[in-house]
């Protein structure tokens, strides 16, 4: 059971490292938080449920569609709101305000348009796809989806790994990271830089969404906040504002999750919140990462 | 000689404090100028409103023949402006990306031969490239700032305070190191330091107090001032 619980927790732990990942690299760029994370994810979930019941599409054929859309849209959202937000005074706390109003918005428009429902694709999509139903690791037999998920997830981490240390623009990316002012005037077009690094964010939420039938069930107009919340917990974990730190914040929380629900399950639902108080309140910049900001 | 930087009534501050007054200054094609100014005379807003960390809020900024006035700092830099502040360098990354970083515009094979160059003349570097510039000490990563101003291959070096948290040791390198910069590359230089440090290499001086430029000419003639003298060289 306990070894059921580890590995499963691992491979919940990958997809979880990937639904932190975009609010933090979001974080680590701009300073703010995006409080509609949770609502990209939902709104790629929608994405992937809509073209498969209108054209078929395996969700392995939806994240190439899913990422250009939500890179494209989140490059467009960064140059409508946030150099606004970063000539205001005290632009951490307006990010606050309006990503809260852009995820009551969205929720509002998907309710409006799809009413407020429980949406599916079928859990045996990846079965079908690869002939296999379930694979079994170490004596324990998990479903197969699970491992398309966790497979997806290390080829996320690995290109946003070469994006950020073999790329000039991930140079640029972590160069704005430690100091904007210094990479304005280091020639860095800071504006775009940021604006593809939010497209990326953004991007990786939606690809999480994707993923997320598999590995947490139905998906539904509510649920970003739900999932902004975990995200949260995710990157307080792991490291404020160090994306590959969510990996590991999501490995834990992954596992920790697991081992609830083998062992404690009617606790699980606490957990997020009891992970975030304590992080916050013994080792606030995170179990992994230096501090990145004066709170 | 030609002017290169040619700033002409600028005025600008932070909010509704405003710092400099009314700053005018030429700047010739080649030359090594030095700015004095005690804290909170205006240097780092002086130096700030040229690259465009901070808006003119009245003047202009000429730079070869150029209005940069409203250009964004990237476009300024990219015209052949390097600015190295206080901070200069980026402690989350390498040595060897924070040189690239110096020529984020400049195209790979430029930047390699830049990079060579730099490492010659800074063989610590060279032994560290693939450390993170936050590892390293304040003398090494003051260093590795001037290496970055250098590595785009500017037309000018505008430095803010370079000899600011140095040991006499250190401050009396990177002087060396500038200078032969200066010597061998022609590059203009613009220096702002609040002691007289760089003023050896100094050929021409400007004296900020208040936001105001109160002092333009050469260093004999600074020395020859007895309020400046007293000021910046302790004698009366």
């Amino acid at each position: 059971m306990l070894s059921y619980a580890l590995i499963g927790g691992i491979m919940y732990g990958l997809y979880f490292g990937l639904v932190g990942m975009g609010l933090n690299l979001i974080f680590g760029v701009m300073r703010m938080i995006n409080l509609a994370h949770g609502d990209f994810i939902m709104l790629g979930a929608f994405l992937t449920y809509w073209l498969y019941y209108l054209f078929g599409f395996n969700p392995l054929i939806v994240i190439p569609i899913s990422i250009v859309v939500f890179l494209v849209f989140g490059f467009l959202m960064y140059y409508v709101f946030v150099p606004k937000l970063l000539h205001s005074k005290d632009p951490e706390m307006l990010s606050f305000i309006l990503f809260f109003g852009v995820s009551q918005v969205i929720e509002a428009i998907i309710i409006l348009f799809f009413g407020n429902n429980q949406i599916s694709v079928p859990s045996t999509i990846f079965a079908k796809l690869f002939n296999v139903s379930t694979f079994t690791l170490f004596g324990n037999t998990f479903p197969i989806s699970w491992l398309v998920v966790s497979v997806a997830c290390i080829v996320a981490f690995v290109l946003i790994y070469v994006y950020f240390f073999y790329t000039k623009l991930g140079y640029a990316t972590r160069a704005i990271m430690a100091n904007r002012h210094e990479a304005l005037v280091s020639g860095i077009d800071v504006n775009k830089v940021s604006a593809i690094a939010f497209g990326v964010g953004i991007a990786a939420a939606s690809l999480a969404g994707v993923m997320g039938f598999f590995m947490i069930g139905a998906a539904f107009p509510s649920m970003g906040t739900d999932l902004t919340t975990i995200s949260f917990t995710i990157i307080v974990l792991g490291a404020l504002g160090n994306p590959l730190g969510t990996v590991i914040g999501g490995l834990i929380y992954g596992v920790a999750i697991m081992l609830m629900q083998t062992y404690f399950s009617s606790w699980t639902n606490v957990l997020p919140y009891l992970l975030l108080i304590f992080v916050i309140l013994i080792k606030p910049e995170g179990l992994l990462g230096k501090a990145v900001r004066n709170v | 000689m030609s002017v290169l930087l040619n700033v002409t009534d600028l005025e600008s501050g932070y909010g509704l404090v405003k710092v400099l007054v009314g700053v005018n200054l030429k700047i010739e094609s080649g030359k090594s100028v030095v700015l004095l100014g005690v804290n909170g005379a205006g240097k780092t807003t002086l130096l700030k409103t040229i690259v465009g960390l901070i808006k003119a809020t009245k003047g202009k900024i000429e730079f070869d023949s150029d209005d940069i006035t409203k250009l964004k700092p990237n476009k300024r830099i990219e015209k052949g402006i390097s600015y190295m502040s206080e901070l200069a360098i980026f402690p989350n990354l390498t040595i060897e990306e924070n040189l690239e970083l110096g020529g984020y515009f400049k195209d790979k094979g430029e930047n390699k031969k830049r990079m060579e160059l730099m490492f010659n003349y800074f063989p610590d570097l060279r032994k560290f490239k693939n450390k993170m510039a936050g590892s390293l000490s304040g003398g090494q990563r003051k260093m590795l700032g001037v290496a970055k101003a250098f590595m785009s291959n500017p037309k000018i070096v505008i430095m803010d305070e370079p000899s600011s948290g140095l040991s006499p040791k250190f401050v009396k390198k990177v002087i060396e190191v500038v200078k032969s910069f200066h010597d061998e590359y022609k590059t203009t230089m613009f220096i702002a330091e609040q002691n007289v440090s760089f003023l050896d290499i100094a050929e021409e001086v400007y004296v900020l107090d208040m936001g105001k430029i109160t002092f333009e000419g050469s260093v004999t003639d600074l020395k020859s001032n007895e309020r400046l003298r007293e000021a910046y060289f302790g004698v009366a």
